[in-house]
């Protein structure tokens, strides 16, 4: 791989082989088309409703009886034409918004979403600013920065036959530390 | 008798693991050898003392003294004998016991580990270790004792919740509860080491990350476990429903694998110091809130029956430990300035600090999600419910980047990488990718998120077995065998290898969790005796229905003949217990489990005129999730296991702190 390109690589090819055919595996197991789409559309409105009586648990997790009742509205209401959101309107009216799994997007309420979303930014705006911090400190110290190391895979192949060799000459197991039990090296 | 002894050893281990914490403190302050030796080995006796109070207690519980109000509470005559071994820890009281017996161990295991090694931070780590310990003590002896007496003796106890009389309930709560006390374990060693003003030094970072590796998997196992056990016994086809029980157990593993991972960058390069520190104590924290969460916490849940209403002293506690932690942090911070500096914003290095940061991210998310009712309960009061879809939808994108990081990370040079030698190290995990995305679209996945979440799974493993060939075979250049050359590849570098096996796990967990969340397939379907109908390529005929009925409880058992194709699967049979006395209701799935694909089916309910509602579900790839479980567990001990080595030279250490027998 990394020696010559003219090499056949056999492993490589197995390899690939092996994931592609559990990929295949996998896709050619099942597709949801095979429910009708209302039926679809009713589990997914029954995954974001929740059981009012058995707290945490959706209409569709839960075998409650009243779970039970209102996935049966669900199915009645989808049938009359109800969209989606009616429906949950619906739930929304009798039970409260608690009643909902999914909180609201609108209103005080969308602040569930968009903390996280600033959190996130946030994070990520910090954890650059912190690196460029980092590695600005050390390029004002231009004595102290050390050479650059970048080894290809065949010169480090190399280097780990350079260690092999030495190691097995000392004899077994010296006491490495655990300076060596990272890989490459380069330090 | 018995009883009162294992009363009076909790109450003997209690101030023996007081006199250890002031002893080790003090001892460690003033430089006494004396005083810190005969603090560690009061820490080593309480284990043995507590084995006394466990072993009372489950002899009262396997006797059935039903004298003691624990037995009374959480046994009953109609419990099978071989439950009533492992019952002592179904109830708060006896879970604490448990709990503590258990950190006891750890704490000796750890006080034991560092005796040699860590000779100068071993009394503070001792004193921090016995903190906990010494609470957990206090809560047992004075507020929840298991081996309390009633008055008279009782002809037979209440009996436990029937949803916890299960294989893998029996597994599962104790694992959970030992990974969460376990991370006071690495917490010890850093915050011992930083008080005795040793942070500077990167001497503590080998037994931190190794205790830090064991907290790991036992959180790991400990969850995994959960869902395997919501899986097969709670019927509704799922594994993990973002409940705020889940929730806080999955936060502290969140903040472990943050710092196992980059206790690597301080191991191996020097920095990170102060992060690491700060990346523990979080996870600590954490570890507390979910202990805290799980006694009677503020959110309702389906785990409620753990509940007490001690739930404010952990609070408390970690409250202290918290502003503890901030004290010593400000005392000796000082102390943790970094060896080397960050080269470039390309390198392994900033790899693993992004992990950091995103893993902190799915906490905060996490952590947001699930106090959110309570803030908006509080200032608008209004009850509103943050549920699964919520933490689907916004910790899933999170997760996706992690899965990604953890195919490139590995990969990127320490200090500096360029663009060019990036995209060099990637051809093989790119290339793969590539070609998997092809043929999944070939093959008609069409679902964008999926497909992404394959491509990136496809090449984090095209990453990890890139490696593993080319190492193998620069190995076998100089004859070794392939299967040889891969072994001793493996040995050679544990924590790096070993790191591999454990992310080759996480990508079959990856993908077992966009399988069945993607593609999976259910349906109700009311059937009668003697009917046959399809599902997902699958057929199935109701055989019928038996009934039993037992002293306790009412059992159904429906059997289905099932068939995929023309190949016959046999019989499967699903089971419905309902528990008269407790009015709860368990099912038993019948699930036929292969790599491709889980059939299951559950009763929900059957009717009086013969026809039951069952659901089918056909769930893809679930079988990768838990076949993930070994196979991580191996990765980590393999990432943990001491190499071979001499036997370490006499450590010399100044008079005055000759703390290591050596």
């Amino acid at each position: 791989m990394g020696e010559s390109g003219t090499q056949r690589d056999p492993f490589a090819l197995v390899a690939i082989v092996g994931l592609v055919a559990v990929v295949l595996v996998l896709a050619a197991c099942s597709t949801s088309s095979e429910l009708p789409e209302l039926e679809q559309r009713a589990q997914s409105i029954n995954r974001v409703v929740m059981c009012p009586v058995c707290p945490g648990e959706s209409i569709d997790q839960s075998q409650n009886p009243l779970a039970l009742q209102m996935r049966g509205i669900v199915v009645e209401k989808l049938d009359q034409g109800w969209s989606n959101g009616d429906i949950y309107d619906f739930f929304v009216e009798r039970y409260g918004p608690r009643v909902l799994l999914e909180p609201p997007t609108r209103g005080v309420n969308l602040a569930v979403w968009i903390v996280p979303l600033i959190g996130v930014i946030v994070g990520a705006a910090l954890l650059f600013f912190v690196m460029r911090l980092m590695v600005r400190s050390s390029e004002e110290r231009p004595g102290e920065t050390k050479p650059e190391v970048v080894l290809t895979d065949e010169e480090r192949e190399r280097y780990f036959e350079r260690i092999e060799a030495a190691l097995t000459a000392d004899g077994p197991a010296t006491d490495s530390g655990d300076r060596d039990d990272e890989d490459e090296g380069v330090r | 008798m018995i009883v009162d002894a294992g009363n009076l050893a909790m109450v003997v281990a209690l101030l023996v693991s007081v006199y250890g914490v002031l002893g080790s403190f003090l001892g460690g302050w003033r430089r006494s050898s004396a005083l810190v030796e005969s603090s560690r080995y009061a820490l080593y006796s309480v284990p043995i003392l507590l084995l006394i109070s466990v072993y009372a207690l489950v002899h009262a519980f396997v006797t059935r003294d039903f004298s003691v109000a624990y037995v009374v509470e959480n046994s009953n005559l109609a419990m099978p004998t071989r439950y009533t071994w492992v019952a002592f820890y179904a109830g708060n009281a006896g879970s604490l016991l448990f709990i503590a017996f258990v950190y006891s161990v750890m704490a000796v295991g750890v006080a034991k580990s560092m005796v040699r090694r860590l000779p100068y931070t071993l009394p503070y780590a001792t004193g921090l270790l016995g903190i906990l310990l010494s609470f957990f003590l206090f809560v047992i002896v004075f507020l929840a004792n298991p081996l309390d007496r009633l008055a008279f003796a009782l002809p037979d106890g209440q009996g436990i919740n029937p949803l916890l009389v299960h294989f893998g309930m029996f597994i599962h709560p104790p694992m959970q509860m030992a990974g969460l006390v376990s991370v006071a374990l690495p917490f010890s060693i850093a915050m011992g080491a930083l008080m005795a003003g040793r942070g500077g030094r990167d001497e503590w970072v080998d037994l931190g990350r190794i205790w830090g590796m064991v907290s790991w998997l036992i959180l790991t196992i400990g969850l995994l476990l959960g869902s395997w056990w919501a899986y097969t016994i709670l019927g509704w086809g799922g594994y993990w429903a973002w409940d705020p029980v889940e929730n806080s157990a999955l936060m502290p593993w969140l903040a472990m694998t943050a710092f196992v991972h980059s206790i690597m960058v301080q191991k191996r390069r020097g920095m990170f110091r102060m992060w690491n520190i700060v990346l523990v104590t979080v996870a600590f924290t954490l570890a507390q809130m979910g202990m805290f969460i799980n006694r009677g916490g503020p959110v309702p849940s389906v785990h409620s029956f753990g509940q007490s209403t001690m739930g404010w002293l952990f609070l408390v506690f970690m409250g202290a430990t918290l502003l503890g932690s901030l004290a010593v942090f400000a005392w000796r911070s000082g102390s943790l300035k970094s060896r080397e500096r960050l080269d470039s914003i390309l390198s392994r290095e900033s790899a693993f600090l992004t992990q950091n940061v995103l893993f902190l991210a799915v906490a905060f998310v996490t952590r947001w999600g699930t106090i959110y009712p309570v803030i908006s309960e509080a200032t608008q009061g209004l009850t509103i419910t943050v549920g699964r879809p919520f933490f689907d939808r916004v910790n899933g994108p999170i997760l996706l980047v992690l899965v990604f990081l953890m195919g490139v990370g590995p990969l990127l040079p320490w200090r500096r990488a360029s663009a060019r030698n990036v995209l060099y190290a990637l051809r093989y995990p790119l290339g793969s990718a590539l070609i998997g995305v092809v043929f999944l679209l070939v093959i008609g996945v069409h679902q964008p998120v999926a497909l992404t979440a394959l491509a990136v799974i496809i090449m984090g493993v095209g990453g990890i077995v890139h490696e593993w060939m080319r190492g193998t075979r620069s190995r076998s250049h100089k004859g070794e065998s392939y299967p040889v050359a891969f072994g001793r590849l493996l040995a050679a570098n544990r924590p790096r290898y070993g790191g591999y096996v454990v992310h080759l796990s996480i990508a079959m967990l990856a993908l077992g969790a966009i399988g069945s969340s993607f593609y999976n397939l259910q349906r109700d379907i009311p059937m009668r005796p003697g009917e046959t109908r399809e599902l997902g390529g699958y057929s199935f005929t109701y055989l019928g229905v038996s009934e039993r009925a037992f002293p306790d409880r009412d059992e159904g058992t429906a059997r289905f003949a099932v068939s995929k194709g023309d190949r016959d699967l046999g019989i499967m049979s699903t089971t419905r217990t309902f528990y008269r006395d407790f009015r709860i209701a368990a099912t038993r799935a019948a699930i036929r489990s292969t790599p491709l694909e889980d059939f299951y089916i559950v009763p929900s309910e059957f009717g009086e005129d013969g026809q039951t509602v069952f659901r089918i579900y056909v769930n893809p790839l679930v079988w990768w999730m838990w076949a993930s479980g070994p196979l991580l567990a191996l990765g980590t001990l393999l990432a943990v296991s001491p190499r071979r080595r001499l036997a370490p030279a006499p450590v010399t250490v100044p008079d005055g702190m000759g703390l290591a027998r050596v």
